[in-house]
């Protein structure tokens, strides 16, 4: 199996996506030891050589970051690059979609779309991974992170050996779908603190923009 | 009554297919009644979000890309409604609109609420217009394909406090039809 990752975040190398994905190659590495090439699309000569290079893979791998419940604009360009030819049907593509809002059903739409393009181009739907919450994984301690990233160690290693995505944590990671009765009450108690909105209060203090957090500027 | 309509143009040809043709005439009829901005955004200057999120925190409300998406931004969020026109491509909306819908994020704040046990962020401005979707379809398009592209687009409208009130395609409505579901369809602010 030559697999080929191709990281459709805006964000290039600094993205969440790279984050992720150097873990989940941690695990497939243990037991498939040959490089996995991974491409960014956020650079344009990669980007210009993408489709070519899809062309040629056994197997894709793409991972990008959720933007307005959909693929980034960058992702979308890639898609109209490699659409308008058949692929062998032995090619294989999976998709892992990761958001910063905890709940799943912000990609529902287009994880039907992937389903979909895929099988417009011809290939084999390895399905959509969607892995909600995972904004601010840069700044958070190992502790914090060393679940998550475990799991996708243990991502890397079944898809190494079963060439899909492990059941049991791709079911886990996408809850919840909705939030539950429970939280809603309790995350609408807290913002009466004002403590929802701690995070990013703290963000515009640094760059001391909190006193423009209001601020209009597009407005006639 | 006067109304404010943006047309956000995705389509990737230059300028001479069958969609630019049919908003420029939908244009110029509206226009006659109405104030009307077209953005063809192919041929226009416009970076990717690269989600910086300075908009978010550093120049709340102002995006940190420097090209020419700030007359968008003013238009879009000044409008009575919105018009997303694009051809189907793989399946979707073209890059060239999703693009710049990306970048609308600058117009909302980094606050988030919770709207049906879901999370969004909240509203930067007190009006997000309405939008229609104007589509040409592609080899192959489907029921399906455009059940898709309407999930996504309300996905879109849940997020920017707004509502697709229909989708179209430029081989099946006139503009004549578009121009009254635009007038008959928008709550002038």
């Amino acid at each position: 199996m030559k697999l080929v990752i191709f990281n459709g975040s805006p964000r290039y190398k600094k993205s969440n996506s790279a984050l992720l994905t150097e873990q989940f190659l941690k695990g497939y590495n243990r037991f498939c030891p040959e490089p996995v090439p991974v491409y960014y699309l956020a650079n344009y000569k990669q980007r210009e050589a993408a489709a070519e290079i899809f062309k040629q893979a056994e197997t894709v791998l793409l991972i990008f970051p959720l933007y307005t419940d959909c693929m980034p604009g960058i992702v979308k360009e890639f898609f109209e690059n490699i659409a308008g030819e058949s692929y062998s049907p032995a090619k294989k593509v999976g998709v892992i979609v990761q958001s910063g809002f905890p709940e799943s059903i912000h990609a529902e739409g287009l994880e039907r779309y992937l389903k979909k393009l895929v099988l417009r181009l011809n290939c084999e739907y390895l399905g959509t991974m969607i892995k909600g919450g995972v904004e601010g994984i840069q700044s958070m301690p190992p502790s914090m992170t060393r679940k998550l990233y475990g799991k996708f160690q243990v991502l890397g290693e079944y898809f190494a050996q079963n060439n899909s995505f492990e059941p049991g944590i791709t079911e886990k990671f996408r809850k919840p779908y909705r939030f539950s009765r429970t939280y809603i009450v309790i995350f609408t108690l807290l913002s009466k603190t004002g403590i929802t909105n701690f995070y990013w209060n703290g963000q515009l203090k640094k760059n001391g923009a909190f006193e423009k957090r209001f601020a209009r500027p597009y407005l006639d | 009554m006067n109304m404010k309509i943006t047309i956000l143009n995705g389509d990737m040809s230059n300028g001479t297919s069958d969609l630019s043709i049919y908003i420029g005439n939908l244009a110029r009829q509206l226009k006659e009644n109405h104030s009307v901005d077209v953005f063809p955004l192919h041929k226009m200057n416009l970076h990717y979000c690269s989600g910086c999120w300075s908009c978010w925190w550093k120049t709340p409300g102002q995006c940190a890309k420097h090209d020419e998406a700030e007359p968008i931004f003013r238009s879009v969020i000044n409008s009575d409604f919105i018009i997303f026109a694009s051809p189907l491509m793989a399946g979707f909306t073209s890059s060239a609109l999703k693009k710049t819908t990306d970048r609308l994020i600058v117009l909302l704040h980094p606050y988030i609420k919770l709207k049906n046990g879901e999370s969004h962020h909240r509203k930067r401005y007190d009006h997000y217009p309405n939008f229609g979707l104007l589509l040409q379809r592609e080899l192959g398009t489907d029921e399906e394909d455009i059940q898709i592209v309407n999930t996504i687009y309300d996905r879109f409208a849940l997020n920017f406090h707004n509502e697709r009130k229909y989708t179209r395609f430029i081989e099946f409505t006139n503009a004549d039809e578009i121009i009254y579901e635009i007038t008959g369809n928008t709550a002038i602010h």
